[in-house]
């Protein structure tokens, strides 16, 4: 036999706690008197059990002891609660010469002081946790906002991509005039419906009360297709019949009936 | 005051064996909650646990002479008398109609919790509901409620290496959770 693997069946805490059957107590009672790492295991055991119980213990009803005495007809001899080797488990039910109430009083009066203790804790926790709950919900709804809107952004892109990549447009490039060679912008014109779609790449940021504006060119004469407002990457603007290029002036806000050329930033021909 | 006095155990058993009223006293006052703890495994009504706790006591004075050291320490033999005493009077004609008692024990940790003394007690009986249900099966038909590992394969049909085999299991993962 595996002594080990017998100690490790679960015999032990059976046989202990008295649920082994008749065959199972005897072979293990004839076990321990020749194993002494069984009679370790047992003893083991026995005194996990006790200790276990002392932790769980439930005080007694304090007439109880002088009722089992009169019941024994033993005198009740004084209590013996000085002995005891742990007062956490014993002292409310010691029934004899100091009066169990004062120790009810003084363990009122200790677990009083610690429950304070706790609330003043627990209260400054709870403020703690509250304002981190607080913080993370503002954090939150910050990222659902920033979330949704660059949803919305991410469904205008799409959208754009689509009309911009149709096959009927025309893409036209307009690039930066002398002086001005850093801006850059692209014009799509549908050949089918005729409307006009504008990505600024690259313009410098309009000056406060002043936009960009489009104009179409049909035989050396401006025709007003817009302002650019705030459109995001894609701006559609107005709708354009007829045109041999594009050009882009800086205009007062609102735009201007006739392109001021000495702002004339890019300009592309189709 | 009285001086204080302090047994060891094999002193404390020779006293009772000789059935000396201090020893018996100091048995009380050192074990009693702690076997109460084991009483309220098995029954909550206070009245009922009170008549439990008392029948062990009287049964391990009268039977004191008994005890065989060799078999084990006294409190796993005082832990036997209360556990068959509770399962008798659970049995007895007077409580048989009132099986809910063993059901109301799962309250056993409220019961220790309303005494300031033992917020954190739990019963035994809360352990064994974190079983498995057929381990949790076993223990509650072996240990609870007395049944012999033969009468509980009889009853349910499990075989009995089977019944064996999961009892033993169930009492190492209680012993480990216990620990914990």
């Amino acid at each position: 036999m595996d002594i080990r693997e017998y100690i490790q069946s679960g015999i032990i805490e059976s046989y202990v706690l008295g649920l082994a059957d008749a065959e199972e107590a005897a072979e293990l009672e004839t076990l321990r008197a020749t194993h002494p790492e069984i009679e370790q295991a047992i003893q083991t055991f026995e005194n996990e059990l006790e200790v276990s119980s002392m932790s769980h213990a439930v005080p007694v009803n304090p007439d109880l002891k002088s009722q089992l005495f009169n019941q024994l007809n033993l005198e009740t001899p004084g209590s013996n609660y000085e002995a005891v080797d742990d007062p956490k488990v014993h002292k409310l039910e010691s029934g004899g010469k100091t009066p169990f109430i004062k120790y009810l009083a003084a363990a009122s009066i200790i677990l009083f002081i610690i429950s304070a203790g706790l609330n003043v804790y627990t209260y400054s926790k709870y403020k703690k946790v509250v304002g981190e709950n607080r913080q993370l919900a503002l954090q939150r709804d910050q990222l659902y906002a920033k979330n949704s809107s660059i949803q919305t952004r991410f469904n205008e892109l799409g959208k754009n991509m689509q009309l911009i990549s149709g096959p009927d447009m025309i893409k036209v490039a307009l690039s930066g005039v002398p002086g001005k060679e850093n801006s850059q912008a692209v014009v799509y014109w549908s050949k089918s419906n005729k409307d006009v779609y504008l990505i600024a790449n690259a313009l410098p940021q309009a000056p406060k009360g002043k936009q960009y504006q489009l104009w179409a060119l049909l035989d050396g004469k401006p025709i007003d297709a817009g302002v650019l407002g705030d459109c995001n990457s894609v701006c559609k603007l107005k709708n354009i019949p007829n045109a041999q290029a594009f050009a882009i002036t800086l205009e007062n806000e609102g735009g201007s009936p006739t392109p001021n050329l000495e702002q004339l930033y890019v300009m592309g021909k189709i | 005051m009285k001086a204080i006095q302090k047994y060891t155990e094999q002193e404390l058993v020779a006293l009772l064996k000789q059935r000396d009223p201090n020893a018996f006293s100091y048995l009380y006052d050192n074990y009693a909650a702690a076997l109460n703890g084991i009483v309220r495994n098995f029954i909550s009504d206070d009245q009922l646990a009170d008549s439990v706790l008392q029948d062990s006591f009287v049964k391990i004075w009268n039977q004191a002479s008994t005890f065989d050291s060799i078999k084990g320490r006294l409190f796993t033999w005082m832990s036997s008398i209360v556990r068959n005493t509770a399962i008798d009077t659970l049995r007895s004609k007077d409580w048989k109609n009132s099986r809910q008692n063993v059901e109301l024990t799962d309250n056993n940790s409220e019961i220790a919790a309303d005494n300031a003394l033992n917020i954190d007690a739990i019963g035994l009986r809360k352990f064994v509901g974190g079983l498995r249900d057929e381990y949790k099966m076993v223990v509650e038909m072996c240990y609870f409620d007395g049944f012999s590992q033969s009468d509980i394969a009889q009853t349910t049909g499990v075989p009995l290496g089977t019944v064996k085999t999961r009892l033993r299991k169930a009492l190492l993962e209680l012993r480990s959770r216990i620990k914990q």
